[in-house]
């Protein structure tokens, strides 16, 4: 089918369509570039996405949308999808925050721990007495280093030193560390910090490796702005951009791998694709992690650069997820699940639990979302979905054969169905009239994710997205390629690989006028 | 900055120390990234296990073919050893695949559920079984053209009607017409091989005893493992001479007889015409959707018969203007026919998998124009109903149409 090819100049090729590659290409489309994206998939959104079942249709993965806030109060993405990106699709609000439950009879919990700063604080003074003043500082700094983000992201990357230095001392001073050697710093009691923990399975690593400053970010947002969620799934917002960007010249071709970034002394020419298409740029915004860019796409392989792969070697892949996706024949109500968000942890120690990842043994933690509970006609009357999300390190499934994998699926998602029963006096077996289960396999199958891994590289404060951005210049190693994404400099999250998409656009619309500037002259 | 805010002064290890860690931060980086492997990497275990159990595509042979009935052919497929496919993608018993077939060079799929069972593709072929249909344009060519060694390209295993331990009942009753009793003869032999705890009932209806498919197959089964496997044929011909045989219809009074049917699983497939009787059927016994399971059988015949179809277009042809890839092509659009049969006559190549509207991989976008598509069977995601993406192999134009469609993989 020669005649469907693609033989063309673009200004830039976008490699993927999950949300930074998505954003990307809408910004690109927006600012009037001539832009064409490759998804391998058939759909718009990578993770970002929905399927039907039966009579439901299930979020693939997202739980909540950290910084998208109230009208009167707009955070980042509402910013970006309402004012610059123009797509107008209906958020619903989370109004409290989780509900943490920790199974070990030593450490016995069960809270619901609202948003909202003084909330917050209030809340946990009254489960930790003596925790307030601690807990306070603590929230100060999640606002101090939201407004020196802020601060660095208008002075384009190039902040006045001593102005940091000056205003934003604490934020550099913590920068550096972990969640548990700050807190620590600041005093607060144990139990007030394994409450303030509980979104640690959001970062994916244990709190004594994730970095304070994103973690406390992240907090702040939820505890200012609540969270949110699309009430037509993400599948809403992600085939919104897709629309957007063909409404404004942009093309999308699906089922389309790109197997080719083709470099000329260490300068992007052009892309191939599985379906033979040839289209010459000089700009490449890749949705696609470096890991796979580097390994599999750079075309000659004698392009990459030797510090190209230790750069990809120095870095983690993070954990997949495994996730059960139920619709249940009765209610939410019915069945007693009265909360939206459920973090079911064994223990507080992040640690065991991380390493319990590594195993295929009974999972140790899980997060657990009753749609049904923000948006009660998100499926028929008289039934609900719920959702159980736990989390595996890859090499835990290499050992999987295929004729054993079904089975390995089956018996997990009973354990997870069984803790979750367990853990909230529920009973929901009997009920199940639709259930999927995704792996960290099912996660690579739609993504092509290395090692299947759902949330980009691990945030060590050492590859945390401050590093990562102060050093985001020298680590170019091919002249324009911009990643965006899960594994970009951002770091992952809806959030961030949302934002991330719409910064690898506008760093290559400045790179793309300048040279127009120089050749005009 | 207020007062109080600016009284915060936090210090982990001491606040010179603290501020050179952070200007380190970059230098460290430096460190850690000098010091890691050069090596790309050669390994590639979970994108690995993934393409084994999903392969985009499998490129098979046909090995040998079995006469089962008069109208039935068994085709045995084997991975074509002059391709790269070495192994064939494991599956759950009751899935199907997507055959790509090219009748007089137009290039088409259909969907075909794989009657062998997952351990025989683990000793490395796939079986499917099909009835020759009277008119069927494709049945009559692969009677004609389906020799030994022909090579076929097929999906990877496709579809949702399997058993599944945490949903389904042990008493599985199936219900099945034609070459419908395929997935049926792969679940019971994952049944009698121990990998699905269940006993399945199988209720087959046929019109005469020359077409009943897997007769001694199943009796077989029945004999050797009574407390696991029972099939019933029933039979709506005059004269019965087979044992085990029931005179009739799939009736609900026959399923009772048969069935318990306060704890069983329900799975139905078969031809359209079976659908439309047995549903009503078991309509009678009132049982919660969780209990009814059905394959998707491919494109309905007679759109016009479905609710609010537009009578008066039936008879209309359309101009579809269709964007596929860089090729902008206007093709013709019957009221009655499928987008995507309209694409395949026009050798557009579109992607198709299931032909059900129920797997969403041929999904498109619908820059203008109406469709029809049975609102019974609307089974698109909602932001893609609000956003006008259509399932083209489940939608009927009625009215003149531009839509843009994915290229094939």
């Amino acid at each position: 089918m020669s005649l469907q090819n693609f033989n063309e100049v673009v200004d830039v090729v976008v490699i993927g369509a999950g949300n930074g590659g998505l954003t990307a290409a809408t910004q690109l489309a927006l600012s009037g570039k001539k832009v064409i994206l490759f998804e391998q998939h058939n759909l718009p959104g990578g993770f970002a996405t929905s399927f039907v079942r039966g009579r439901f249709e299930f979020e693939a993965s997202l739980h909540e949308l950290c910084d998208y806030g109230p009208p009167t109060n707009k955070g980042g993405i509402r910013k970006l999808f309402e004012y610059d990106l123009g797509i107008d699709v209906e958020f619903i609000e989370i109004s409290e925050a989780f509900r943490l439950i920790i199974t070990n009879p030593n450490e016995k919990l069960d809270v619901i721990v609202p948003f909202g700063e003084d909330t917050f604080i209030n809340f946990l003074e009254r489960e930790v007495p003596g925790s307030e003043k601690s807990v306070r500082n603590y929230v100060k700094l999640g606002k101090e280093i939201i407004s020196a983000i802020k601060y660095i992201t208008e002075s384009e990357g190039n902040p006045d030193k001593k102005k940091l230095v000056k205003e934003y001392k604490n934020f550099l001073k913590v920068t550096p560390y972990t969640l548990d050697q700050v807190n620590n710093a600041l005093k607060i009691p144990k139990k007030a910090q394994d409450i303030i923990n509980a979104y640690w399975c959001y970062i994916g690593i244990p709190t004594n490796r994730i970095n304070f400053t994103f973690y406390a970010a992240m907090h702040y947002y939820f505890l200012i702005r609540k969270a949110y969620f699309p009430k037509y799934r993400s599948h809403g917002f992600t085939s919104a951009l897709e629309s957007k960007i063909r409404e404004n010249g942009g093309k999308i071709q699906y089922n389309t791998k790109v197997e080719k970034i083709l470099v000329e002394n260490r300068k992007i020419v052009g892309v191939e694709t599985s379906k033979g298409d040839k289209i010459q740029t000089n700009h490449v915004i890749s949705n696609v992690s470096p890991t796979l860019v580097y390994n599999n796409l750079i075309y000659p392989k004698n392009e990459v650069p030797e510090i190209a792969y230790k750069f990809v070697n120095a870095r983690r892949h993070a954990i997949g997820c495994f996730v059960v996706y139920l619709g249940l024949n009765a209610s939410a109500e019915e069945l007693g699940i009265t909360n939206y968000s459920y973090h079911i942890y064994e223990s507080t120690n992040t640690e065991e639990i991380y390493e319990s990842f590594k195993t295929l043994n009974p999972p140790k933690a899980q997060a657990s979302i009753c749609l049904n509970n923000i948006i009660p006609d998100c499926s028929p009357n008289g039934t609900c979905m719920l959702t159980i999300t736990a989390f595996f390190l890859n090499d835990a499934w290499k050992n999987v054969k295929a004729n054993d994998y079904f089975n390995v699926k089956s018996r997990i998602a009973e354990n997870l169905i069984d803790t979750f029963e367990k853990a909230t006096g529920t009973s929901i077996r009997k009920y199940i009239e639709e259930i999927e289960i995704a792996t960290p396999q099912t996660l690579s199958r739609y993504t092509g994710t290395y090692y299947g891994s759902a949330y980009g590289y691990e945030t060590d404060p050492w590859d945390s997205f401050m590093p990562r951005l102060m050093a985001m210049a020298d680590e170019k190693y091919i002249e324009g390629l911009e990643i965006c994404g899960g594994f970009s400099a951002n770091c992952q999250s809806y959030t961030n690989a949302l934002l991330s998409g719409q910064i690898a656009a506008f760093l290559t619309i400045q790179d793309l006028d300048k040279k127009e500037e120089s050749e005009n002259k | 900055m207020s007062d109080q805010e600016k009284k915060l002064n936090v210090s982990i290890k001491g606040n010179i120390r603290d501020l050179l860690a952070f200007k380190n931060l970059v230098s460290d980086r430096k460190k850690r990234i000098d010091n890691a492997s050069n090596k790309p990497i050669n390994f590639y275990p979970i994108i690995g296990l993934a393409q084994k159990l999903h392969p985009k595509k499998q490129y098979l042979l046909v090995s040998d073919i079995i006469d089962e009935t008069k109208s039935t052919k068994t085709f045995r497929l084997i991975p074509d050893p002059n391709s790269d496919n070495r192994n064939l993608a494991y599956f759950r018993a009751g899935q199907y695949l997507s055959l790509k077939v090219q009748v007089n060079g137009v290039s088409i799929t259909r969907p075909y559920s794989i009657s062998s069972s997952p351990s025989e593709s683990l000793e490395g072929f796939y079986e499917i079984t099909i009835r020759k249909q009277e008119h069927g344009f494709l049945t009559n060519f692969i009677w004609s053209n389906w020799k030994i060694g022909t090579k076929i390209e097929s999906s990877g295993p496709e579809g949702n009607f399997y058993y599944e331990s945490l949903r389904d009942s042990e008493h599985l009753v199936g219900i099945a017409g034609g070459s419908g009793i395929s997935p049926f003869r792969s679940i019971a032999k994952e049944i009698v091989n121990g990998n699905i705890n269940a006993k399945l009932t199988l209720l087959y209806g046929s019109s005469n005893e020359e077409d009943i498919i897997f007769y001694n197959e199943f009796k077989n089964l029945e004999n050797k493992y009574p407390d696991k496997v029972k099939a019933v044929f029933i039979l709506s011909c005059e004269e019965i001479t087979l044992e085990g045989c029931e005179k009739g219809l799939i009736t609900a009074a026959l399923i009772e007889k048969y069935a318990s049917i306060d704890n069983s699983s329900f799975f139905i497939c078969g031809p359209q015409e079976m659908y439309n009787f047995v549903e009503k059927e078991i309509q009678k016994f009132n049982l919660a959707p969780k209990r009814i399971r059905r394959e998707v059988f491919g494109e309905v015949k007679n759109i016009i018969n479905y609710p609010g179809f537009p009578q008066d277009l039936a008879e209309k042809s359309f101009k579809i203007k269709v964007h596929i890839g860089d090729l902008i092509k206007e093709i013709p659009g019957l009221a009655t026919e499928s987008i995507l049969v309209a694409m395949e006559r026009a050798n557009l190549a579109p992607p198709s998998k299931c032909r059900s509207g129920e797997c969403g991989f041929c999904r498109s976008f619908l820059f203008s124009g109406k469709i029809y598509l049975d609102p019974n069977k609307d089974l698109r995601r909602s932001a893609d109903k609000q956003l006008n993406y259509i399932h083209p192999c489940s939608s009927y134009p009625i009215s003149d149409l531009e839509i843009e469609v994915p290229r094939r993989l």
